[in-house]
């Protein structure tokens, strides 16, 4: 097989997937296996993809090209960089899980829903890979909405209310973006992101940003938020902070960031102090969060404004050190989650002051849950530390006191954490635990294991990342020399 | 060949399609509404017809054929769904029609 | 040499390994073996390390090791790497040595608890975070092993995790750690800023400006401080004894709390170069072990008094490292090894025998039952009072020497702290020692004792006891400062003890004679108002109430900083979030259907309104066209 058709694979072989399962009038249980197949599937040509991808080489790799609206500049441009591919991998491997995670609970319209979660896939893909503008808008509008469908379909009691203040938030930002994207694809006469040129214009910067900040989010625009991770199937959440999230985080790096350096410039100190409430904002109110999903979601919108903090240091560690802590809080946020959905299935409930001492008894629940909320407390020699202390480090060389802020955030990250932890596991059994509640089953600890070990191999070798995601020995140099 | 001025063919046409848009307006039912519709339409062909004429030029009356086969074709639909609307023993009063009220 | 310091990091984090994969499919004893036989494997290789680097020259005696570069980007990068030298072999041999004594103790200690073997993973666990924490071949691998033993030490506090007070100190000791490594990550980032790198050589011999040393060495002293539990960071450690006894023993008393000391003496050239900052993690010391004899004066829980004393302690070994004598103060690291934890062990025999009691008075005449406890436990104590020849007596007097040694005022003020903290030693051990030990058992102790088979305990607990009672009397003869000094002079080449805080041997020895008469001095006092009772304890309502409340550091941090969050956040969620961010979603909603609803009463369903609106648009473009005309 050639390299460079791996891209297009990554993308449409999903989508392919999920035609084919609306199309064949299967079972529900040869509808999931088919769906999770082909998410495996995913995740063996992404392995293909990583092994064959050249780090050694500056620019584009494995791209494909071919002309869609000629005399306009626009062209089906796909094509992967280091840290898109290492983003790639994380949307492949988190949707494996959350797929299987569906399959495993075995939710009901199997065929709308698995249909749906395979074209999320392949538009998640779309969006890390594609280096057209309007290809990227069209992925990332595609990306939305499958999600729509699955929050207001197979969402919790409030999914509807949930549904819409999701709906209208990224409507809104998608359409500022569209309109800056079409306004500088007929200025630069070119649609593409490789050949297009940097623009200066602060307008489209902030019609880009405003797409990015809201998908991200950072403080204020997270209204959609709290809800959305309330209300969605657990694996639903899942996907949105661990991976539909980073798309934004992505795109501020890829276009708003290495396209518009002036206005980058011009707005670093708003972003980052944007960025910051975000992460203290989050921190505090994850704290006091009474529920398990609230948790992670105040901690998931914390998350996003340190890695907006890394990529707008606008120095090495801080690039470095946002796309490791990219991948890692993908992974983390994946498994709370879902381990947050077990939980609500044996309990029915995520309410802090109805649960409590699950870990007598359930070693595996206990084990999991302990070892992946004390990597996303970010403690000293995990993935997420390495992360968080490259950002740290990086966006220090701008200003000393970002770095002070994010470091009293991280003290209250361990509070937090550490209250979910032990309202979840210790003291006295919740009124809603029962005594035969099990521990994981065994297809439950296939989805979450793969994903721990994933974190646990990041935290032995975080340089895998964090020193092969920007070609050469300077990523700042090579954001701004537009990635070639 | 000296005729009226064009002038009066165009003041003509404009008292026609006034009554043409005033049966449209004023009547209710849904047959004299088409007739109107049909003097509004005759009245757009004579003006065309007439200037036309005055400036020597034949594309008006190409215009002028083109809405004839048009109105002709209109005429069929809407006497179609007159016909359709009577079958149903609906009203042909085009007031009580408002299922598209907002 | 690097092959025993591998050996000696990894062999605990395979027994952790081991012992969780093979879960419930071994026996209890089985895991507890486990971990036993990795720590034991790691002292063998602490002592393969050392022999080996005895038979070098002191100038080559540290090296480095890289397994593979663990973090990098742009020109930073930090490898996975060991430095053996003279300190951090000092240190493997403690934390492996007593850590294995008490890793053996602990079979004894926790035989029956029905989550042995997450204990056992547990501790291993720990003592691997802890050689981590010594051999750590960069700044951020030693923050890497910092972190780790903060996380093991919340494990093991939290273990019994069904007793709310219980999980509530791991979270504290957790935070409170937590806060210390923020400190030294912002440390490290100016180091990184201004050398790109954490190396130990390019971070020690680089010169900054003296704000940034400062703050450099500021962070190093805030991490140092929460890890040793010195104040204003000192809160966490007597709630942590909510832990079982071996784990106080291990991590509260022998190893970890002890690490800022290690990093102090790690990292003395950052500290020399801002000597201010190091001064004042001297004075802290000294404050601190003030602070802490007082409180341990009114505690009536046995392991308080002994986690008091720690912090006591440990406030000594800041003076010495802080007034430049670190062979001094890791001098007392190890001594303090032997008796600290020979201590809480001869505590945990007298709780584990009067079945989980531990308020001392309830406790009177125990010795007559457990003659082998009561004498162990008195060796304990006359080291720790630091009465000759016990070991406490070599390596404190040192320390007390070497602040006179600096002969300034301060100097002065720290010996003067130094040799009062002596008498409170005294006051405060021999008050547990004859509330505890002698006389004639009450009803309570005669009621709830129950021995192991005939003996006081499992010979696992017995054995480590005894050894560890050997070697807090001997092990101070390794060193009497003014006549034989093999231990600073083996450190001298990780780091040299300061020209200025070495004191003379007249020093010494008046030194040496007002720290034993003060301890004398706090025995007989004790005795007095103790076993006599002779003199009354003073009413002093006020000062005990302040003593008990452990001079309100808790309600004050209480006070200024968790009911200010916790009331900010409650505001923001209540004032902000709801009303504003959760809002702006639904009423931008509303008012597009508000929009919706006004504008729909255009369409009539009419016929005739749309043509008025089309003949009336028709209009209005004719005139448009006729005005623009």
């Amino acid at each position: 097989m050639n390299a460079t058709s791996l891209t297009s694979i990554l993308i449409w072989l999903p989508i392919a997937g999920a035609i084919l399962i609306w199309v064949l009038p299967l079972s529900r249980y040869a509808t999931g296996s088919l769906a999770l197949l082909f998410s495996l599937a995913e995740v063996g040509f992404w392995i293909e993809q990583a092994a064959r991808f050249d780090f050694s080489r500056s620019g584009l790799q494995m791209a494909e090209r071919a002309s869609w609206f000629g005399d306009l500049g626009v062209s089906y441009h796909v094509g992967v960089y280091g840290f898109s591919l290492w983003l790639v991998g994380l949307t492949v491997v988190a949707m494996a899980a959350c797929t299987g995670y569906g399959f495993w609970v075995g939710r009901d319209r199997s065929r709308a829903y698995f249909g749906l979660m395979l074209l999320l896939t392949g538009a998640t893909v779309g969006v890390f890979e594609s280096q057209d503008l309007l290809v990227f808008y069209a992925f990332f509008e595609a990306m939305l909405i499958p999600l729509y469908v699955l929050i207001g379909v197979w969402g919790g009691a409030r999914r509807m209310e949930a549904t819409i203040k999701f709906v209208i938030y990224t409507m809104a930002g998608s359409l500022l973006m569209l309109a800056a994207i079409v306004v500088y694809g007929l200025q630069a006469g070119t649609f593409d992101l490789v050949d297009g040129p940097v623009s200066a214009s602060r307008w489209l910067f902030l019609g880009f940003m405003v797409a990015f900040v809201i998908k991200a989010p950072l403080f204020p625009f997270h209204g959609w938020l709290p809800d959305a991770y309330r209300e969605a199937p657990p694996e639903v959440s899942a996907v949105l902070s661990g991976v539909i999230a980073k798309a934004g985080l992505y795109g501020m790096l890829r276009i708003a960031i290495a396209k518009f350096p002036d206005p980058t410039s011009f707005y670093r100190t708003t972003v980052l102090a944007l960025a910051a409430a975000a992460l203290v904002y989050g921190s505090l109110l994850a704290f006091r969060a009474t529920d398990f999903r609230g948790v992670v979601a105040y901690s998931s919108l914390a998350q996003s404004g340190l890695i907006a903090l890394g990529l707008f240091a606008g120095t090495d560690l801080g690039f470095d050190g946002a796309v490791l802590q990219m991948v890692a809080h993908g992974l983390i946020s994946t498994s709370l989650f879902l381990i947050a959905g077990a939980v609500e299935r044996r309990t029915t409930t995520g309410e802090f002051r109805l649960l409590g001492g699950m870990a007598r008894g359930r070693p595996a629940l206990a084990t999991l849950l302990m070892t992946v909320g004390i990597i996303s407390l970010a403690v000293p020699g995990s993935a997420s530390f390495a992360g968080e202390f490259l950002i740290l480090a990086g966006v220090f060389q701008r200003a000393w006191w970002w770095s002070a802020i994010g470091a009293g955030a991280i003290v209250l990250a361990a509070m937090y954490m550490l209250r979910l932890i032990s309202a979840v596991l210790h003291e006295a059994r919740g009124s809603t635990v029962a005594d035969e509640a099990l521990d994981l089953r065994p297809g439950e600890l296939a989805l979450v294991v793969p994903l721990v070990a994933g974190l646990l191999f990041l935290s032995a070798w975080p340089a895998g990342i964090s020193h092969h995601s920007f070609f050469g020995q300077s990523p700042a140099a090579t954001v701004k020399g537009q990635f070639k | 060949m000296p005729g009226p001025d064009v002038a009066w063919y165009v003041a003509v046409a404009a008292v026609l399609f006034g009554i043409g848009a005033l049966g449209v307006l004023i009547r209710r039912n849904t047959l004299v509404v088409l007739l109107s519709l049909e003097l509004m339409l005759n009245a757009g062909n004579l003006a065309l017809i007439a200037l036309a004429r005055h400036w020597h030029n034949g594309a008006g009356q190409i215009f002028a054929l083109a809405v004839m086969a048009i109105a002709a074709s209109e005429v069929c639909v809407g006497l179609g769904l007159v016909v359709a609307l009577n079958r149903r023993r609906l009203s042909l009063d085009v007031d009580t029609l408002s299922e598209l009220r907002g | 040499m690097t092959g025993g310091s591998w050996l000696c990091l990894l062999a605990p984090l395979g027994g952790t390994i081991l012992i969780t994969l093979c879960g419930t499919r071994i026996p209890r004893l089985a895991a507890a073996w486990i971990a036993t036989t990795s720590v034991f494997v790691a002292f063998g290789g602490a002592v393969w390390t050392f022999v080996e680097m005895q038979s070098r020259q002191p100038r080559s005696r540290s090296e480095i090791t890289t397994a593979w570069t663990w973090l990098q980007s742009g020109n930073f990068h930090a490898g996975l790497q060991l430095l053996v030298d003279p300190l951090s072999a000092v240190m493997m041999l403690i934390v492996s040595g007593v850590g294995g004594l008490i890793v053996l103790y602990s079979i004894g200690y926790m035989d029956g608890d029905d989550e042995e073997r997450r204990y056992f993973a547990y501790i291993a666990f720990f003592v691997f975070s802890m050689l981590l924490l010594v051999e750590g071949g960069n700044l951020l691998l030693l923050l890497v092993g910092w972190g780790l033993v903060g996380l093991s030490s919340y494990l093991l506090i939290g273990f019994w995790h069904e007793r709310p007070s219980a999980v509530q100190a791991a979270k504290k000791a957790f935070v409170m750690n937590a806060f210390g490594d923020a400190t030294m990550a912002l440390a490290f980032f100016i180091l990184i800023a201004h050398t790109h790198s954490l190396d130990f050589g390019a971070n020690f011999n680089v010169h900054l400006s003296s704000t940034a040393e400062n703050l450099v060495a500021l962070g190093l002293l805030g991490g140092a401080a929460a890890k040793s539990a010195q104040i204003p960071l000192q809160t966490w450690l007597p709630d942590a004894m909510e832990g079982p006894t071996p784990v106080s023993a291990l991590i509260h008393a022998a190893t970890m709390v002890t690490a800022g000391v290690y990093l102090i003496a790690r990292t003395h050239p950052i500290f020399e170069q801002a000597r201010t900052v190091e001064l004042i993690a001297a004075g802290t010391g000294a404050l601190t072990l003030l602070v802490a004899g007082l409180i341990a004066l009114v505690q009536v829980d046995i392991k308080r008094v002994i986690a008091y004393s720690t912090m006591s302690q440990i406030g000594y070994m800041f003076l010495g490292a802080g007034v430049g004598a670190y062979a001094n103060g890791m001098f007392h690291l190890l001594t303090h090894a032997f008796f600290k934890a020979l201590l809480f062990m001869t505590a945990g025999l007298a709780i584990h025998a009067l079945a989980g009691e531990q308020d001392i008075r309830n406790m009177r005449g125990l010795g007559r039952l457990m003659p082998f406890t009561k004498w162990c436990f008195l060796v304990g104590a006359l080291a720790l009072v630091g009465i000759p020849p016990f070991s406490g007596f070599f390596s404190k007097d040192s320390i007390v020497a070497s602040a006179a040694a600096l002969g300034t005022w301060y100097g002065w003020i720290f010996w003067v702290c130094g040799i009062a903290g002596a008498f409170l030693t005294g006051l405060y051990t021999f008050r547990l020692w004859f509330l505890v030990f002698p006389g004639e058992p009450s009803p309570f102790v005669r009621e709830h004792y129950h021995d192991h088979h005939g003996r006081e305990g499992a010979w696992t607990m017995l054995v480590p006891v005894g050894v560890l009672a050997l070697l807090a009397t001997v092990g101070g003869w390794l060193q009497w400062s003014p006549r034989w000094h093999p231990f600073t002079d083996w450190l001298a080449p990780a780091a040299q003890t300061l020209a200025v805080a070495a004191p003379t041997n007249t020093q010494e020895y008046y030194t040496s004679a007002a720290t034993v008469i003060a301890g004398l001095a706090g025995i007989a006092l004790a005795w007095a108002i103790y076993s006599e009772q002779t003199i009354a304890v003073p009413a002093a309502p006020f000062w005990r109430r302040t003593l008990e409340h452990k001079f309100w550091f808790d309600e004050l941090y209480d006070a200024v900083f968790y009911k200010p969050a916790v009331a900010l956040t409650n505001g923001l969620r209540r004032e902000f979030e709801e009303p504003v961010v959760l809002q702006t979603g639904p009423d931008l909603g509303e008012t597009t259907l508000a929009t919706g609803s006004l504008v729909r009463r255009i369409q009539t369903g009419l016929l005739r309104t749309y043509v008025l609106f089309l003949a009336a648009g028709a209009a209005g473009v004719v005139l448009a066209f006729l005005i623009a005309k």
